[in-house]
C-alpha cells in the first residue's frame, strides 16, 4: 500500500495525499526503500560520494509531522530541526502563484490568473497551476534556455578567419528541439541519449537528429580539432556529468579520479565522429518559394561537391607523387606543425596533415612483421651508424615464416642503404615505379577500350599499390566534410573550399523558406586506437587510449566500446540509470533553478573538490525517484512544487539568517532576481506586447526597431555578444556554463533609465491603461499596479502615484531644438563647367542622428549619402555629393570658417567644395587623409542666395567618411550672427516628441523597481 | 563574503604602504591563498551580491602601479625598426643570413636592415629610431623588453596570448583580470575600457573577454573615432526623460523601492540595486565628462596634438585620472601594424599617429604626479622579421613577415626602472636569446606591479583555480625601479 503511494508521487500528476503523508511519514519511506529493485554491485572510487551509487535513503522522521507535504518536507524539516529551526509560514497566494509561474514560464502571470487562482480555494488549486503551468509551451521556453547555457549556444562559430561562413546553417533546429522535447517532457535519459548519438539511437527519427547540436554548435576553434573536441569533452562531461574531465587534457585530474588516458578514451570517440549537415525533411514540400530555393541549394551545393571532389582527387595524386618526401619528412617530425594555422602553404609544401597521416599509417604497422614497412622499423629502431648493416642482416633472415618481406621491398634494399635518408628514398622510387606501372595499365586499358582493372595481378605490386589507392591510404585525403579534412589542402585552396561551402550555407541561411538543417555528427572510417597526447601536445604521443567510458565510473570490468566511433555506447553510459552522476546533476539543476542554488552549489562539478550537499540524502532520494519514474522532468517539478518547502514565504527569520545566512537549510524560501531574458519577457508580456511566436531562426533583437519575441528566440552571436547581455550576466556561450554569475552593476541600471527599448514598454504600458481607464488618473494608478505588480497599491503608493501625475511634467521643459530654416540637408552634383550645384534635393529621411537616404543606411538609392552636425559622408556617385546648404535670410555680408578633414587611409579620398549660388565656387579641396581649412574671408549674398559645402568621392567611392563642422558669421555692419553646423543641427521640427508623458514616466518608474524584478 | 577585506584603495599617494589592517590583510592573504575566486569573489558575487563586483579592492601586497594603460599596436610592429637596433642586418644587406630563416607565416629571404636610424636618447643613452623622435625625448622613462617572445607567428592566437594568457582557450583578459583583482576607483565608469579607432581588431571583443569571470569585468569597447557621446557609451545618455524628469522618476523609485524593502531588510541584493540606479545616475555626467576632451585647456590639447590617436590618449588620461583601472589603446580596426608590403612607408606613419600622442601622455602623466602610479605598456603581439619577406615569385614585398621568436615591448611608470633595454634577441633580431621573456612573464610582472602575486591570484573555474600565467611566469624583477 505505502509502497505503491511512495512511487505514485513521481507517476501521478503529484497531487500528493498530504494526510497519508502526515500519518506515515517514516513507514512509507521504510517501504520505498525495500520496494526498490536491488542495484547492480559497482565498485568505484568510493571515497566520494558522488561516485557511489545513488543510496535508497528514507525522509527522515519529524516532530512537527503536520506541516510535511511530501517526502522532500520530511529532509528539509528534519534538518531544521535538528539545528533548532522553524520553517516560515506558507507564502501569500499571490506571491506563491508569481513565484511558480516564474518558475516554469519566465513570465508572470496575467492579474486574471492571480485573481481566479486567489478564489480557487480548492486543496489541490495550486497542484493544478502547476499542471496548467507545467503543460503551457512556455515552460520550454524557460527551461530551454537554461539548457542553452549549460549547451553554450549559439548562432555563430566564433571567429573564422576570413575563411567560412561565420553563422551556423541553422542552429536554431537544435534550440528548437530542445525546446520541444521539455514540452513533450521527453525522459530525461533519451534527452541525453539523442544529444549524444540520435544519427545511431533513432536514425530513423528526422526531427531527432538535431539533438546533435548539442555537440556542434560549439565554437569552431579556427577549425582546430583538438579544441574542438576538448570543448564537446567539456560540455558533454561538466554538463550532463558534473564532472571536469577537461581538466585532464594536459595532466592527470588534480582531484578527481580522472586519468589523462580517460579524456583521451572520450578524444578517440568524437575524433572518429566527423560532421555532416542533414536535412530534417524527407522530401519538402513543394511549394512555389520552396522550389526555387531548391535549385538555387542544389546548383550550389553540385558546384561545392563537383570542386571538392576534384580538388581531392588533385590533392592526393599531388601526395602519391610525393611518397618519398613524405617518407623523408617521417625522419623529421618535428619540422612540421601539428594543426593549427601557422603556415601559409602552397603546392610546393609538405602538407603537415599528410606528413601526419603517413606517420600514423606506418605506425600502424610497427607490431609484427609488415612485409613493407617491417624493415622501416626494423632500421628506425637501430643506431644511425648501424643501419646499413641492419638492413643487411633483416634482408638475410627474413626468409622465415614470421618475416616475409615484400618482395619489391626486399629488391630495393638487394644493396644496403647507408642511412634513413636513403632508406626513405628507396621506399620512395618503390612507390614511384608502382605508381607509373599501374598509370600504365590504366592508360594501356582505356587505349584498348577495356574495362578498367581494379588492381595489379602480382601480389606483392598489388599490395604497394594499396598502400597509395585505398580510402586508408596516407595519400587520400579522406572522403569526409571540409570542417573534417580541411588541411590537407593548400591554403589557397582552403580558402576558394570554404568560399564555396559558405555560398551554400549561405543559401539555407538566408532563404526564409528553406528546409530546416542540422549540423550532426555520424561515425567516421575506422581509426587507429587514440594515443594520450603527452602535457597535452598533440606532437608528443604516449600510450594508447582505447576509447571507452571513464574509468571512475565504469568500474574495473571497463571494456573498450565496440561500435563503431563508441559514441552511442558513451551515450548509453552516461544516460545510465546505473550512473552515479547523471540523475544527481539533473535533479541539482532543476533544484537550483527554483531554490536559487543546488543542494550541491556547484552544478556542474560534484567532484572531490565540490562542497558536500546541504541534504545529501534527499539530493539521493529525489536522483532515484527522478530515475525510477522514468527521468520525468515535468514529475520532478511537481513534486518539488508541491512540497511545504517551496510553498513557504520569503519572510526574513532573524534566527535562522543568524545560524544559516547562506539559507541553506530553507527555513524561509529564497527571493530570486529575474534573469535577463525574464525581466525583459515579462516588461513586453506586462505592457501585452509579448509576440508568442514559436521557434525559427533567430531574431535581432538589440536595436530599433525592437522585436517583441521571447528572449530565448534572440539571436546568439557568440563573436559580438552584446553589451546589454554582458552586463546583465548572460552566460558567455564560448563554453559551458553551469551557471550565470548575479552581479549588479550600474550599466544594468542605465539600460533600464535610458534604453529605448524600456521606454517603449512604459509607453505601451501607458497606451494600454489609457485606453481601459480613459479620464481616471487614480483607476490608471490602480490599473498599472495591478498590470505590473498583481495587487492593489497601498494607499500611501496610491498617493505618491497621483502625485506624481499631478506635477507638472518635468518632461516638458526643453523645448524640441528646432534647426534655423537657414540650414539645409540634401545632396546634389557639382557642375564642373558653371562651378554650380545642380539637382540639389533635400536627404529624406532622419534617423535621430543623421540626415540620409531611409531608415535603411545605406539606402538603396542614396547609398551612403549622410550628413550629421559633424560630419557625413558623400552618396556613392558624384551625382549624390552630400550638400549641407544655407540659405541667406537677408542681403549679408558673411565668413566662413570651418576645417574639413578626411582620414581615412585606404581609397583615393573626396572632394570638398564651397559653393556660392551667385559666385560660384569659392574654395575647392582635394583631401586624402589629409585636412584643409575651408574658410572664406567674406562673401556678399543676397537674400535667398545659397552658400553649399559640399562633398563628393572624388573618384572612386571607398573610405569617403569626412568631417566638417561650417561655422558661417555676419560680417558688420550687421550685428554677429553665427550659424554653425554643428550647434543648429537637428531632425524636422514635425519629429515626434520623444519625452515620455507623466503617465508613461510613471509606468516607467514601475518597471524599474525591485518589487518588479524580484520574485519573493 | 566579508565585505572589510576589499578596502578603499582611493588613497593614491603611490608611495605609502597600503592602508589594510593587518588582521583584514592576513584574512585576505589566507583566502588569496585558496584562490581569490574560490572565497574572495564568488562569494561576493552569489553569496552577497549587497556589493558592487567593481568596488575597490587591496591586492596581494603593496604594487607601485595602480591602473595601467596599454597601448597596443595590432598588427605587429617591428622591433628592428624601433627599440631594437640591429646594424649587422645592415653588413648583410641583401644577402641571406648566417643561418636558416627561422620558420614563419610566409616565406622570407634576405637581410632587410631597417630603413630608419637610431641614435641614443637621455642619459641612459637608450637607442631608439628615428620615427619616434618625440617619444625618444622620454627615453629615460622607459624600460624596452627586447627579448620577448610569443608562441606562433599567426595573429589571431597571438592576440589571445597576449590578451588573455592563453593562445586557444576562451580566457579573461588582462585588464578583466586586473579589475576583478582591484575593483574600480571609480563606480562612476566602467573599470576597464578599450578604446578602439574605427571598429574592432581582428578576434573582436575575444581581445578583452572576461572569459569565465563575471560579464562586469569585460572591456567596455568605445569606437573612438565618434566625438559623439551616446556611440560612445551605450544608454549614457536617456532620449526620453530630461534630466529633472529623471531625477523626479528616481525619487519616486527610491520611494517605491524603499516600501518594499521595509518587510525584507536583510536582502542585500536589494540595496545594491537601489544603489546601482544611484551610480547609474551618476555615471551619466561622470562619463560625459570623462570623454569631452573639450573640457581640457588649450595648451594641453595641443601637447597630445590633433587626430583621433591625441583624442584617443588624452581620453585615456582623463579616464585613469577619474578612476578607470585598465585602459587599452588600440590603433584601429583590424591589424594596422601588419606590414607585409613597404614598411618604410607604413611603420612611419603609423609610429608618427602615436608618437606625439604618447610622449605628451608620459609627460602629463608625469606632471600631474601620475606616472609613478599608472603603468604604460607599449607593444604588439608579435615583432616581424628581420629578413625580407617574399612574394611566391620571389621578389620582395619590401615588408617583414610575421615574427614571434623575438620582439619589443616597452613599461612605463608604475614602478618601472626608466632608461634601460633588458634581454636581447640574436645579432640580427630575429630570436629572443639573451633572458627571453614570454608572454607569461610579462604578465607575471603586470600584475606584480599592481601588487599580485601571479601564482597566488587565481579563480575557481570547472574543477581548476585558473591563473593569468597558466603554470609559468617569472616576474622580470631586473626592470622593477
Amino acid at each position: 500500500m505505502t509502497c505503491k503511494m511512495g512511487t505514485s508521487m513521481w507517476q501521478s500528476k503529484g497531487h500528493v495525499v498530504r494526510s497519508a503523508i502526515k500519518a506515515a511519514t517514516a513507514v512509507v519511506c521504510v517501504m520505498l526503500a525495500a520496494c526498490a529493485a536491488p542495484t547492480k554491485e559497482r565498485v568505484v572510487s568510493k571515497s566520494h560520494w558522488a561516485f557511489a551509487p545513488v543510496q535508497e535513503t528514507q525522509p527522515p522522521s519529524v516532530k512537527h509531522t503536520t506541516w510535511p507535504r511530501n517526502p522532500i518536507d520530511a529532509f528539509i524539516l528534519s534538518k531544521l530541526e535538528a539545528n533548532g529551526l522553524k520553517p516560515a509560514a506558507p507564502a501569500e497566494k499571490r506571491a506563491l502563484l508569481r513565484r511558480a509561474t516564474y518558475d516554469l514560464t519566465g513570465l508572470p502571470p496575467t492579474p486574471a490568473e492571480a485573481d481566479a487562482f486567489v478564489a480557487d480555494t480548492a486543496p489541490d488549486a495550486f497542484a493544478k497551476a502547476v499542471d496548467r503551468l507545467l503543460d503551457s509551451p512556455r515552460y520550454g521556453e524557460r527551461w530551454g534556455r537554461y539548457w542553452l547555457d549549460v549547451a553554450r549556444y549559439s548562432d555563430t562559430k566564433g571567429y573564422v578567419y576570413a575563411r567560412e561562413e561565420r553563422f551556423w546553417v541553422h542552429a536554431h533546429t537544435y534550440r528548437d528541439w530542445v525546446i520541444r522535447a521539455l514540452n513533450d517532457d521527453l525522459p530525461y535519459d533519451r534527452f541525453l541519449l539523442l544529444q549524444l548519438a540520435a544519427d545511431q539511437a533513432a536514425p530513423k527519427d528526422l526531427n531527432a537528429q538535431a539533438a546533435m547540436g548539442f555537440l556542434t554548435v560549439g565554437r569552431r576553434f579556427l577549425g582546430v580539432t583538438h579544441d574542438i573536441i576538448d570543448d564537446r569533452i567539456d560540455a558533454v562531461t561538466r554538463g550532463m556529468l558534473g564532472l571536469t574531465v577537461s581538466c585532464a587534457r594536459c595532466h592527470n585530474h588534480k582531484y578527481d579520479p580522472i586519468p589523462t588516458a580517460d579524456y583521451y578514451s572520450l578524444y578517440g570517440v568524437f575524433h572518429n565522429s566527423v560532421e555532416k549537415m542533414i536535412s530534417l525533411e524527407p522530401a519538402p514540400a513543394r511549394t512555389e518559394t520552396h522550389s526555387a530555393f531548391e535549385k538555387e541549394y542544389l546548383a550550389k551545393a553540385k558546384t561545392f561537391a563537383d570542386t571538392f571532389a576534384t580538388r581531392r582527387d588533385e590533392t592526393s595524386a599531388r601526395a602519391r607523387g610525393r611518397a618519398g618526401d613524405y617518407l623523408a619528412a617521417q625522419l623529421n617530425l618535428s619540422g612540421f606543425p601539428e594543426e593549427g594555422f601557422d603556415q601559409i602553404l602552397t603546392d610546393k609544401d609538405l602538407i603537415p596533415a599528410f606528413v601526419r597521416r603517413w606517420r600514423d599509417f606506418i605506425s600502424q604497422r610497427e607490431r609484427g612483421h609488415d612485409p613493407v614497412f617491417g624493415l622501416w622499423h626494423h632500421l628506425r629502431r637501430v643506431p644511425a651508424g648501424e643501419v646499413e648493416r641492419a638492413a643487411a642482416a633483416y634482408l638475410s633472415q627474413s626468409n622465415s615464416a614470421t618475416q616475409k618481406p615484400n618482395l619489391l621491398v626486399r629488391a630495393a634494399f638487394i644493396t644496403p642503404p647507408k642511412d634513413m635518408a636513403e632508406v626513405a628514398a628507396r621506399y620512395g622510387r618503390l612507390f614511384a615505379e608502382v605508381e607509373a606501372q599501374w598509370r600504365d595499365v590504366l592508360d594501356a586499358a582505356r587505349k584498348k577500350g577495356n574495362p578498367l582493372p581494379t588492381g595489379l595481378a602480382s601480389p606483392d605490386v598489388e599490395e604497394i599499390r594499396r598502400i597509395l589507392y585505398t580510402p586508408d591510404s596516407p595519400c587520400v585525403v579522406p572522403d569526409t566534410g571540409i570542417a573534417n579534412n580541411e588541411s590537407f589542402f593548400t591554403t589557397d585552396q582552403i580558402e576558394a573550399l570554404w568560399k564555396l561551402q559558405g555560398e551554400v550555407d549561405r543559401v539555407l541561411i538566408r532563404t526564409p523558406g528553406a528546409t530546416p538543417h542540422a549540423l550532426v555528427l555520424h561515425d567516421g572510417p575506422a581509426e587507429p586506437q587514440p594515443r594520450v597526447f603527452l602535457r597535452g601536445k598533440p606532437a608528443s604521443k604516449g600510450d594508447e587510449a582505447p576509447r571507452q567510458f571513464l574509468s571512475a565510473l565504469a568500474g574495473p570490468q571497463r571494456k573498450p566500446f565496440s561500435q563503431g566511433s563508441g559514441r552511442l555506447e558513451l551515450a548509453h553510459a552516461i544516460a545510465s540509470a546505473d550512473n552515479p552522476l547523471t540523475a544527481r546533476v539533473a535533479v541539482n539543476r532543476i533544484w537550483r533553478h527554483h531554490f536559487g542554488a543546488g543542494l550541491v552549489r556547484t552544478p556542474s562539478d560534484l567532484g572531490t573538490r565540490a562542497e558536500p550537499p546541504s541534504h545529501p540524502e534527499l539530493l539521493d532520494w529525489l536522483a532515484r525517484g527522478f530515475v525510477t519514474g522514468g527521468w520525468s522532468q515535468k514529475k520532478l517539478h511537481r513534486l518539488i512544487m508541491n512540497s511545504a518547502a517551496y510553498q513557504q514565504s520569503g519572510t526574513e527569520n532573524p534566527a535562522a539568517l543568524a545560524m544559516d545566512p547562506e539559507n541553506r537549510l530553507l527555513a524561509t524560501f529564497p527571493r530570486q532576481r529575474m534573469d535577463y531574458e525574464a525581466l525583459r519577457d515579462s516588461m513586453l508580456f506586462v505592457a501585452g506586447e509579448l509576440d508568442e511566436q514559436r521557434g525559427g531562426r533567430p531574431v535581432g533583437m538589440h536595436t530599433a526597431p525592437f522585436s517583441t519575441r521571447r528572449s530565448i528566440y534572440g539571436l546568439v552571436d557568440r563573436q559580438f555578444v552584446p553589451g546589454v547581455l554582458r552586463v546583465f550576466d548572460f552566460a558567455n556561450p564560448d563554453m559551458h556554463c553551469p551557471q550565470r554569475s548575479a552581479t549588479t552593476v550600474p550599466q544594468q541600471s542605465l539600460f533600464l533609465l535610458n534604453s529605448p527599448f524600456v521606454a517603449a514598454r512604459a509607453r505601451a504600458l501607458a497606451a494600454r491603461v489609457e485606453r481601459d481607464s480613459p479620464g481616471n488618473v487614480e483607476s490608471r494608478v490602480r490599473a498599472l499596479y495591478s498590470a505590473i505588480y498583481l495587487r492593489e497599491p497601498t494607499a500611501q503608493q496610491l498617493a505618491a502615484g497621483m502625485e506624481f501625475l499631478a506635477a507638472p511634467d518635468s518632461n516638458l521643459q526643453p523645448v524640441a531644438k528646432t534647426v534655423p530654416p537657414e540650414w539645409q540637408y540634401g545632396y546634389g552634383e557639382v557642375n564642373a563647367t558653371t562651378g554650380r550645384v545642380t539637382g540639389f534635393k533635400a536627404l529624406p529621411y532622419f534617423s535621430g542622428e543623421a540626415w540620409q537616404g531611409s531608415a535603411v543606411y545605406p539606402d538603396d538609392k542614396l547609398g551612403w549619402a549622410k550628413l550629421t552636425g559633424t560630419s557625413g559622408h558623400p552618396g556613392n556617385i558624384l551625382a549624390h555629393a552630400a550638400v549641407r546648404r544655407w540659405v541667406a535670410p537677408a542681403d549679408v555680408a558673411v565668413s566662413i570658417t570651418g576645417t574639413v578633414k578626411h582620414e581615412a587611409q585606404p581609397g583615393d579620398g573626396i572632394r570638398a567644395f564651397i559653393i556660392s549660388s551667385g559666385q560660384g565656387v569659392l574654395g575647392q579641396w582635394k583631401l586624402h587623409h589629409t585636412q584643409a581649412e575651408a574658410a572664406v574671408a567674406k562673401v556678399e549674398l543676397r537674400k535667398g542666395d545659397t552658400l553649399d559645402f559640399v562633398v563628393d568621392i572624388g573618384g572612386t567611392l571607398s573610405h569617403d567618411d569626412f568631417q566638417w563642422t561650417p561655422s558661417i558669421q555676419t560680417l558688420a555692419p550687421l550685428a554677429a550672427q553665427i550659424w554653425n553646423a554643428r550647434a543648429d543641427f537637428g531632425g524636422p521640427p514635425t519629429a515626434t516628441q520623444p519625452w515620455l508623458r507623466p503617465l508613461e514616466a510613471y509606468a516607467h518608474v514601475l518597471l524599474l523597481a525591485n518589487e518588479f524584478a524580484f520574485v519573493d | 563574503m566579508n565585505l572589510p577585506l576589499w578596502t578603499d584603495t582611493m588613497n593614491d599617494s603611490g608611495r605609502k604602504p597600503h592602508p589594510v589592517t593587518a588582521p583584514s590583510r592576513r584574512e585576505f592573504l589566507t583566502r588569496c591563498g585558496m584562490g581569490m575566486g574560490a572565497v574572495g569573489l564568488a562569494g561576493l558575487l552569489n553569496a552577497a551580491p549587497s556589493a558592487n563586483p567593481l568596488t575597490p579592492r587591496a591586492p596581494h601586497y603593496f604594487g607601485r602601479a595602480k591602473r595601467v594603460i596599454h597601448f597596443f599596436l595590432n598588427g605587429g610592429p617591428s622591433q628592428v625598426d624601433t627599440f631594437d637596433p640591429k646594424p649587422a642586418l645592415a653588413t648583410y644587406a641583401g644577402k641571406p643570413l648566417p643561418f636558416a630563416n627561422l620558420r614563419t607565416e610566409r616565406k622570407t629571404g634576405a637581410a632587410f636592415p631597417t630603413p630608419f636610424k637610431f641614435a641614443q636618447h637621455g642619459a641612459s643613452g637608450l637607442p631608439i629610431s628615428d620615427i619616434f623622435p618625440k617619444l625618444s625625448a622620454h627615453a629615460d622613462e622607459l624600460a624596452v623588453i627586447r627579448s620577448m617572445h610569443a608562441e606562433v607567428p599567426n595573429h589571431e592566437p597571438s592576440l589571445m596570448l597576449m590578451n588573455c594568457g592563453d593562445s586557444v582557450q576562451s580566457r579573461p583578459s588582462v585588464g578583466s583580470w586586473v579589475t576583478y583583482g582591484l575593483g574600480a576607483e571609480n563606480q562612476n565608469l566602467p573599470g576597464f575600457i578599450v578604446l578602439c579607432p574605427g571598429g574592432f581588431p581582428i578576434r573582436d571583443s575575444d581581445n578583452w573577454t572576461a572569459g569565465f569571470l563575471p560579464g562586469a569585468f569585460q572591456g567596455t569597447m568605445v569606437d573612438s573615432q565618434h566625438t559623439d557621446l551616446d556611440k560612445l557609451i551605450e544608454n549614457i545618455r536617456s532620449r526620453h526623460a530630461t534630466p529633472g524628469g529623471q531625477q523626479r522618476q528616481l525619487e519616486l523609485l527610491r520611494r517605491l523601492n524603499a516600501d518594499h524593502q521595509r518587510a525584507r531588510a536583510t536582502d542585500d541584493r536589494l540595496e545594491a540595486r537601489i544603489q546601482s540606479f544611484e551610480l547609474a545616475y551618476r555615471m551619466q555626467m561622470e562619463a560625459a565628462d570623462a570623454f569631452d576632451i573639450t573640457r581640457e585647456p588649450a595648451h594641453i590639447r595641443a601637447m597630445y596634438g590633433e587626430g583621433v590617436h591625441a583624442r584617443q590618449t588624452l581620453i585615456a588620461r582623463r579616464l585613469v585620472e577619474r578612476g578607470a583601472r585598465f585602459v587599452q589603446l588600440w590603433h584601429g580596426a583590424g591589424q594596422p601594424w601588419d606590414n607585409h608590403d613597404n614598411i618604410e612607408g607604413a611603420h612611419r606613419k603609423l609610429a608618427r599617429d602615436l608618437d606625439q600622442p604618447v610622449a605628451a601622455l608620459l609627460a602629463d602623466l608625469k606632471q600631474r604626479g601620475m606616472l609613478e602610479s599608472t603603468l604604460i605598456i607599449f607593444g604588439g603581439e608579435f615583432g616581424r622579421t628581420p629578413t625580407v619577406e617574399l612574394k611566391n615569385d620571389g621578389q620582395s614585398r619590401l615588408g617583414r613577415d610575421h615574427n614571434h621568436y623575438g620582439f619589443s615591448v616597452w613599461l612605463a611608470g608604475g614602478g618601472v626602472k626608466g632608461g634601460m633595454a633588458y634581454g636581447a634577441t640574436d645579432e640580427f633580431g630575429f630570436k629572443a636569446e639573451e633572458n627571453p621573456v614570454s608572454v607569461h612573464d610579462l604578465h607575471a610582472t603586470i600584475l606584480h606591479l599592481l601588487g599580485f602575486d601571479h601564482e597566488r591570484f587565481t579563480y575557481r573555474y570547472a574543477g581548476r583555480d585558473f591563473r593569468l600565467t597558466d603554470v609559468s611566469g617569472r616576474v622580470v624583477k631586473e626592470i622593477i625601479a
